[in-house]
């Protein structure tokens, strides 16, 4: 869902994140940044750093060996047999060097093992990953694993093994309901601490939608538990007789809130589940609408409405989004699926009170959803088959893809994303404007792609254009420029000239690309550039051979 | 009127500006520090300012304290900080101890100045006032005069390490200023102190670094000018032109211009409507060669005879006058032109979002619960220093890009800023810093239209209040909200449910 909540969470993350109120955490080790890097927002619980006295500083030779201790009789059965430890060995796009492979990284965290020979884990544990191996308890190999399946929209991946001994002697791990409040949880994980597997336990906190720091963007159901899960937590299981009934994935650093950590729930699970069942993962629908309560008496009896608690106003349609044929600002929906929706936006949902969206968060990609309206003073209704609103994925984190870009006479030019922003941390009123309101006002419609002057690689021929650095594309030699592909096939025509206007009463910025042409050579030599641009994001790699175990 | 590209001018002033005179580093010891008839009184002031999140009050009285400057014909002069928002300011002979109350004469909020007159007339006497130093140079020690509580006094000199052009704190255009390298001390009184050079007034003090210890002073070019307005009958303040320009280092851009002959000028990139170099005919794209005779080079600095290379605006804010007529050398497509323009002050209230707003108390209008008021700088500045970054975003916006947003408009941007719980504002009392476009149909360019259209209630006898954020639509009740009043002034202590003037 990215209703209303969703709106006034993403324009949080965004203050707090990208305009350089904190600087961004340097690289250590050689590893990557972590790619939620604030202490005030969720973290995304994987180890990025060897602890002091852990596994790869101290060798072995200092721990007192310990025998794999007998399990004792515990409520949920030999958890050993069903989870592993996944390594992944990651390459992050680097947003400032584009054509760069990017930042060599690992992290660790954990799965488990899942009828039908999947591991379960979690998006973040396998993301950019270009080598993957598996580990089992009393087992001394790594196994190469692949990737089947990843939800970067609920943080939830399937990876398997090909090796056919792995999951001999491997249990497979069913799936319980909700647990209820108070009830007792046992995580289970590989965190900072230790080599061996770790159990902590605690209870069901709270059942509330919360934002998935993953992609930044989403809200789901989310189960707060107060067990201690840390960095090498994720993608374990959350245990409650004997069945799974979360994977632990994100929580808050220490500094910020203690005892605070969320497990993604079932329901949200087993839609991932079935979404894959058809061999390909769709994603969350969404019908691309914001709406508010309608509690004021006068403005109900404005619309004509009855004094029966029921309807939201619709404020906002997204022109991209599904609802944009039936709906209209001003429209009230009064039900939807048949569900009465009362004016604080709640429906009953098999007995309990859920948020309207919650109807759509558990349907998929090409079904419907009908709605009884109020227009105009007069009832009316209308059907709505539901899909993805692709606009808002450019204010989420993205994954697995190649960023796009082109670079030209040494400028380089980028659309506007997270990811850009987190890179570049720009204080530029326009280009946060742009970022902000790309969905609600719909500055998509226009710019698609918000392309960014970024970065200029200096040579003569651009030695007087950095106070350009930062700007928005308007035009090129007086053609609008609306997406990357544009602005790479009129960079390819033949000009005298080029005159690119940017948005704003700034000077044009103007170039000769015969000096260009010139300069092409040198400009690639000297900042070691491999590819001018890339237009597509397509997947930065293949499922890796798997073969034989190392 | 400044572009965005104004900090790369700015620059590579600081670098020029630094490069002049160095030479006169070793100026033997100013005489000043030992300066013993003291021509500074003592200025106390309490002031309050408006509480624009509950604009029909005032927040708690601030006391300042601070040394104001002694001039000719009974005048004292002091820094318009420290006076903004006063309710009462006094003088004190730091001699004897002596008070009397005090009237601000003449106030500039942009160049930060301001003339005090005692109420008792023979206040000043034998109290020897001081001229102006307007010779200052890079190089120069300049001594800041402070007063021990004992009323003797404390010099401390510093050395002037640049002269350049810096915003002033109300943020409307640049103007010169001294920067001075300086051990000094706090002391109370600190607010106003007066800068000397032979025991002539150089400077006042406009920001201090204790870190870095430097300091930022209003230099004397700006204070004569001050002063010789402030003679006149009907003082107007700084001038300016209304464009926007950027360098010309770029062969491309200067090729794309057209421009002929030797490389030099600023590229044009934006012309205000109805402001003067729009009147004179000025045109985006032109490439302005020199102001009133003097040459403009590639990053837009002339040479100063004084100062050496500095921003052209100098010439416009420091030399000039409202009413002055200055010719521009321009080149419009490699043709040579010469533009009159006639300079004007632009004063604060002819922009869409005003840049500040000082002694007058904000316009609001309380509706049923619901806050309206007119987006200012003013406004968004109480989010504190970082309200760049803390306001909300689209106010912040707005505020910013508003000459381009609404060129030559004359309007105002009524925002729905707060809304207190009330019966009349049950379910909304979760909206705030919403944009107001239109209320009961009507198209609202101001408070006072938001004012008249309420008072036509639309079929059903309803208000529409419509905003460009979500929840775009609000609806009250016309009866209730005016049976309520009462009410909501009382339990929100609200004296007046609207000022508009």
């Amino acid at each position: 869902m990215k209703g209303v909540p969703i709106l006034i969470a993403v324009a949080l993350l965004v203050t707090s994140t990208s305009y350089g109120q904190q600087p961004p955490t340097p690289p250590q080790n050689g590893q990557q940044p972590n790619g939620a890097p604030l202490s005030d927002s969720p973290i995304e619980p994987r180890p990025r750093d060897v602890p002091p006295g852990g596994r790869a500083s101290t060798p072995a030779q200092n721990v007192v060996a310990v025998p794999v201790p007998v399990a004792p009789p515990r409520p949920n059965g030999p958890i050993q047999k069903s989870l592993v430890r996944i390594t992944a060995t990651e390459v992050a796009p680097d947003y400032r060097a584009p054509w760069n492979a990017g930042m060599l990284g690992r992290g660790v965290g954990a799965g488990f093992v899942i009828e039908g020979n999947r591991i379960m884990t979690n998006a973040h544990v396998v993301s950019n990953s270009r080598y993957l191996t598996v580990e089992r308890d009393g087992d001394p190999n790594k196994y190469p694993a692949k990737v089947l399946f990843v939800a970067h929209d609920c943080d939830l991946a399937l990876i398997t093994v090909d090796s056919p001994n792995f999951y001999k002697n491997m249990l497979a791990l069913k799936f319980g309901g909700i647990p209820e409040l108070e009830s007792t949880v046992s995580a289970y994980g590989y965190p900072i601490g230790g080599e061996r597997m770790s159990v902590t336990t605690g209870i069901v906190s709270r059942i509330d939608f919360q934002l998935y720091t993953h992609s930044s963007i989403d809200q789901h159901l989310a189960i707060q538990i107060s067990a201690q899960i840390n960095p090498g937590n994720s993608g374990g299981p959350v245990m409650q007789n004997a069945k799974v009934v979360g994977v632990a994935f994100q929580g808050y650093s220490g500094d910020v809130a203690q005892g605070v950590a969320y497990m993604v729930p079932t329901p949200v699970i087993n839609r991932f589940l079935k979404d894959v069942s058809d061999g390909r993962y769709d994603g969350y629908v969404d019908l691309g609408i914001t709406y508010g309560k309608l509690q004021n008496p006068a403005q109900r009896k404005f619309l004509g409405l009855k004094d029966d608690d029921r309807g939201v106003l619709v404020e906002t349609v997204v022109a991209a989004g599904p609802c944009a044929k039936i709906l209209q600002p001003g429209d009230v929906l009064l039900s939807i699926d048949n569900h009465p929706i009362a004016s604080d936006g709640n429906v009953e949902l098999e007995g309990e009170r859920v948020e309207m969206p919650e109807v759509v968060e558990r349907k998929f990609k090409r079904d419907n959803v009908k709605f009884d309206i109020w227009r105009d003073k007069q009832s009316t209704s209308g059907s709505v088959q539901l899909d993805t609103v692709p606009p808002y994925l450019m204010q989420s984190h993205k994954y697995d893809v190649r960023p796009r870009y082109v670079l030209y006479g040494g400028l380089l030019f980028q659309p506007l994303s997270l990811d850009l922003l987190e890179a570049y941390q720009p204080t530029d009123l326009r280009l946060r404007h742009f970022f902000d309101f790309y969905v609600i006002d719909q500055i998509y419609r226009e710019h698609p792609d918000v392309i960014v002057l970024t970065n200029i690689l200096p040579d003569p021929i651009n030695t007087y254009l950095a106070p350009y650095r930062g700007g928005i594309i308007d035009s090129i030699n007086g053609k609008k420029i609306h997406t990357m592909d544009e602005l790479s096939q009129t960079l390819a025509e033949p000009a005298d000239r080029l005159v690119i206007d940017l948005i704003g009463d700034g000077p044009p910025l103007v170039l000769d690309p015969k000096q260009v042409e010139g300069a092409r050579e040198r400009i690639k030599m000297r900042y070691n550039v491999v590819r001018e641009q890339n237009l597509q994001e397509q997947p930065t790699a293949k499922a890796p051979d798997l073969q034989t175990k190392i | 009127m400044r572009s965005l590209f104004i900090s790369v001018v700015f620059a590579l002033v600081v670098t020029a500006g630094a490069a002049v005179k160095k030479e006169a580093a070793s100026t033997p010891p100013n005489k000043d520090v030992k300066q013993k008839a003291l021509s500074l009184v003592r200025v106390n002031v309490t002031g309050q300012p408006y509480d624009y999140f509950r604009p029909w009050q005032k927040k708690a009285p601030v006391s300042k304290r601070a040394l104001g400057a002694v001039l000719s014909k009974g005048r004292v002069l002091v820094t318009a900080d420290l006076v903004t928002n006063q309710n009462y300011v006094e003088l004190e002979r730091a001699e004897s101890g002596e008070k009397t109350a005090a009237n601000v004469e003449v106030i500039d909020y942009e160049a930060n100045l301001a003339l005090l007159q005692p109420s008792e007339k023979n206040f000043l006497d034998g109290i020897a006032p001081l001229d102006i130093a307007g010779d200052t140079v890079v190089g120069d020690r300049l001594a800041a005069w402070q007063l021990e509580p004992t009323g003797a006094l404390v010099a401390t000199e510093g050395l002037v390490t640049t002269i350049q052009m810096t915003k002033y704190p109300v943020d409307v255009g640049q103007f010169l200023t001294y920067r001075i390298s300086i051990p000094m001390q706090y002391r109370e009184n600190s607010y106003t102190i007066p800068l000397v050079k032979n025991n002539k007034l150089a400077g006042l003090l406009l920001r201090y670094d204790p870190r870095s210890q430097l300091i930022d002073a209003i230099p004397a070019p700006i204070i004569t000018h001050f002063l010789k307005e402030a003679e006149g009958e009907h003082y107007q303040g700084f001038p300016g032109v209304g464009f926007s320009f950027f360098p010309t280092r770029d062969p491309q851009l200067r090729k794309y211009a057209g421009q002929t002959g030797k490389p030099g000028g600023v590229y044009i990139t934006n012309v205000e409507p109805n402001l003067p170099a729009m009147k004179a005919g000025m045109q985006v794209g032109d490439i302005v060669l020199s102001v009133g005779n003097h040459e403009i080079d590639q990053n837009g600095n002339y040479v100063d005879p004084l100062y050496g290379k500095i921003d052209f605006t100098n010439l416009i804010s420091a030399h000039s006058y409202a009413g002055d007529v200055l010719p521009f050398q321009i080149q419009r497509e490699g043709k040579p032109m010469e533009l009159k323009v006639t300079l004007e002050h632009r004063d604060a209230k002819d922009y869409v979002s005003p840049p500040y707003a000082l002694d007058e108390a904000p316009k609001y209008l309380v509706l049923g619960g619901l806050i309206f008021q007119e987006l200012s700088r003013q406004y968004l500045k109480e989010w504190g220093p970082n309200w760049q970054r803390e306001a909300p975003p689209r106010f912040v916006y707005l505020d910013r890009f508003q000459s381009e947003l609404f060129p030559g408009e004359h309007r105002r941007i009524v925002i729905l800023s707060q809304v207190l719980p009330a019966n009349n504002t049950i379910g909304y009392d979760e909206f705030s810093y919403l944009t107001v476009l239109k209320v009961n149909g009507q198209e609202i360019k101001s408070l006072n239209d938001l004012a008249a259209a309420v008072k036509q209630p639309i079929e059903g006898g309803f208000i529409k209040i419509e905003t460009e954020e979500d929840p775009k639509q609000i609806e009250l009740d016309a009866k209730s909200i005016d049976a309520e009043a009462p009410n909501l002034q009382e339990s929100y202590g609200i004296p007046s449910l609207q000022r508009l003037e």
